[in-house]
């Protein structure tokens, strides 16, 4: 297994009268290759899911096995390390930063992988061509529509290779045109043999993946395999 | 992520909010200037005392004494001066001022010991021996100093200041020609190289000397209570002083009130004087750079206080890097390294408006002096500029460092 949750909890004001349960005891595995998609009603802890999935966030009980490694139990450096070179992220808000332009951005991750000059922009231009956002490359955010800011975010994303690319709501701030493409984009990654894991709670979006997990309350209420020949 | 990358990021970062950056550095520029010019413009004052008071005389004991008794306190003193061992003293002189007035006279040309209206055409007769140049510290320009025999023999003969040997012959020697003083004539023997002070009240320059001896003519016989030794070096100073004066109160013994009946005498020394003077100096370029440093520290809070404002603004964009794989380290290394070059631009930007303003400061408040402000003060107002950003950099950029990436995230 790529990756495997196990009894994960995330509770914010653990004891309090406020308390609240976004995870609320979720085990899950996911294999190489699988196209998942994560899906709920917004508050049903699918965000927060990501989060600790990608280890952006950590999870207050559980156990969280990320390629057999126990991710809970890693340094504030080597989580770095995996959100690095394992995971690449889409966000809903594209999360570029806006003083650099579209180049730069898909170079960071790059740069702070201590690759070279030289092979960085090559790799960097790779994944913007990747998207078609090419003759983009010296744009700032600012200048660019939604649908290709979100395309900069995912060369952002596949410029490393990683393994695994988490997409939450890709194309919830983009027209159902420019979101066909988004999707496209990421099931030919998924093609190429990355595992996506996909959050939205567009039950249209999720019958585009292989494999479908509901969550409701910070719990798992189904789980079902199989493309559903749903239209989009 | 490498340092280049770092420094290349915080250059970015800092051209892409020129305003912001500029409002940052302007507390590091003014501090560093101020400090540069305030440390300047007291070294540059403390120069200048101390050029007045070599010139005034280095290692010189003054002697103040007068005997009721009528004894011939110049040769009481030369014979006491003369015993002492050569390597303490080099000469002994009176000092005689001729306050009356006198009015000297060359060519067309006249000069008056009491022309109040400008100090600077003032002239100072004063009557000494062969060692009064050596005594105040004179140099010889053309010609030569009083002789043995000139004081013996009562020539009428006189050595001139600089000033007034320019005053009364232009560019051409004096030496050989003959001036007169209340309409006696003298042969002008000698001058002496200017001493060139700012604001020479006391008319160094301005100088004629004359044998004592000829006292008897022009002072109308006037008892001499003055003379200065020179010494050959501080502690000799220090040793003479107090030999004199010992001898001196041997002298004039007090009786049990107190009283002095036989006459007084004192002997002091400026050595003293100069070295509370270097002290007051070093207090005051203390105190002046302290208050820079003030503004400094000021400036250094801006930035702080910048740094600070720039993180929350920022907290995004650290979620972002944080999330795509950076470490702690690079985004702490980020905002130091931007806090730093902030401070090291503003550093040198201060620098070079010190420099400027010391030069003003020198012209206008320093007669023109060129001021260049002191190397090590320099180094010291830059390093401590950097040194401050980083200080100052460091809290928010750790601050910002140890945040989970997805709290940053969530911020606007």
């Amino acid at each position: 297994m790529l990756i495997e949750i196990q009894d994960i909890y995330k509770i914010y004001n653990e004891g309090k009268e406020s308390e609240v349960r976004a995870l609320d005891g979720v085990s899950l595995a996911i294999d190489r290759g699988e196209f998942v998609a994560i899906v709920g009603q917004s508050g049903s802890g699918k965000s927060t899911m990501m989060n600790v999935l990608g280890c952006l966030d950590i999870p207050t009980y559980g156990t969280y096995l990320l390629d057999g490694t126990e991710v809970t139990d890693l340094s504030d450096r080597q989580l770095a390390r995996i959100r690095n070179r394992e995971i690449g992220f889409i966000f809903q808000g594209y999360n570029l930063i806006q003083e650099l332009d579209a180049l730069e951005n898909v170079t960071l991750p790059l740069i702070y992988q201590g690759i070279s000059v030289f092979e960085r922009e090559d790799r960097a231009m790779e994944a913007l061509e990747r998207v078609g956002m090419a003759d983009r490359a010296h744009h700032r955010p600012s200048e660019m529509s939604g649908g290709q800011q979100q395309r900069v975010a995912i060369a952002r994303a596949i410029a490393t290779h990683p393994p695994i690319i988490m997409a939450d709501e890709p194309t919830g701030a983009l027209d159902s045109k420019t979101g066909r493409h988004v999707l496209e984009i990421l099931r030919q990654l998924n093609n190429e043999g990355s595992t996506i894991i996909l959050i939205t709670h567009d039950d249209g979006i999720a019958a585009q993946a292989h494999r479908r997990v509901r969550l409701t309350d910070g719990k798992i209420v189904s789980d079902e395999r199989g493309k559903e020949a749903a239209a989009v | 992520m490498n340092l280049v990358q770092a420094f290349k990021m915080a250059f970015k970062s800092i051209a892409m909010k020129k305003t912001r950056s500029f409002l940052t550095m302007l507390g590091i520029i003014i501090g560093v200037a101020s400090v540069v010019v305030m440390v300047s413009v007291v070294a540059g004052q403390n120069k200048k005392n101390m050029e007045w008071m070599e010139a005034m005389g280095n290692n010189v004991v003054d002697v103040y004494a007068w005997s009721s008794t009528g004894q011939d306190m110049d040769a009481i003193l030369n014979e006491y001066v003369s015993a002492l061992d050569k390597k303490l003293v080099v000469g002994i002189s009176p000092v005689i001022n001729l306050w009356s007035e006198m009015i000297v006279r060359y060519g067309g040309k006249t000069y008056s010991t009491q022309n109040y209206d400008d100090w600077k055409d003032r002239i100072q007769v004063v009557l000494g021996n062969e060692s009064y140049g050596l005594c105040n510290d004179y140099e010889l320009a053309e010609g030569r100093e009083l002789s043995f025999l000139d004081i013996e023999k009562e020539n009428n003969v006189c050595v001139l200041g600089g000033a007034l040997k320019e005053k009364l012959f232009n560019y051409t020697s004096p030496v050989g020609e003959t001036v007169t003083i209340n309409g006696l004539p003298y042969l002008v023997i000698g001058w002496y190289q200017a001493k060139n002070i700012e604001d020479d009240y006391s008319g160094m320059d301005n100088v004629l000397l004359l044998p004592y001896t000829v006292n008897r003519t022009l002072n109308k016989n006037q008892t001499i209570s003055d003379w200065r030794i020179k010494c050959t070096s501080a502690s000799a100073t220090s040793e003479v002083t107090a030999r004199v004066q010992s001898f001196l109160d041997g002298m004039f013994p007090k009786d049990e009130d107190g009283n002095q009946w036989d006459g007084y005498g004192y002997a002091s020394t400026n050595n003293d004087w100069q070295q509370n003077e270097q002290e007051r100096a070093k207090m005051q370029t203390l105190v002046m750079g302290g208050i820079a440093a003030i503004s400094l520290l000021v400036g250094g809070i801006g930035i702080m206080n910048i740094m600070l404002v720039t993180v929350t603004e920022r907290t995004r964009e650290i979620g972002i890097r944080k999330a795509i794989g950076a470490e702690r380290r690079s985004i702490i290394a980020q905002f130091l390294i931007e806090a730093a070059v902030i401070c090291g631009i503003g550093g040198i930007l201060g620098i070079i408006f010190g420099c400027m303003g010391s030069l003003i400061a020198g012209k206008f408040l320093l007669n023109g002096m060129i001021l260049w402000p002191d190397q090590g003060i320099v180094m010291g107002a830059f390093l401590f500029s950097v040194v401050l950003g980083i200080i100052f950099g460091m809290y928010p950029a750790v601050k910002a460092s140890g945040l989970q990436p997805v709290v940053a995230l969530r911020a606007e």
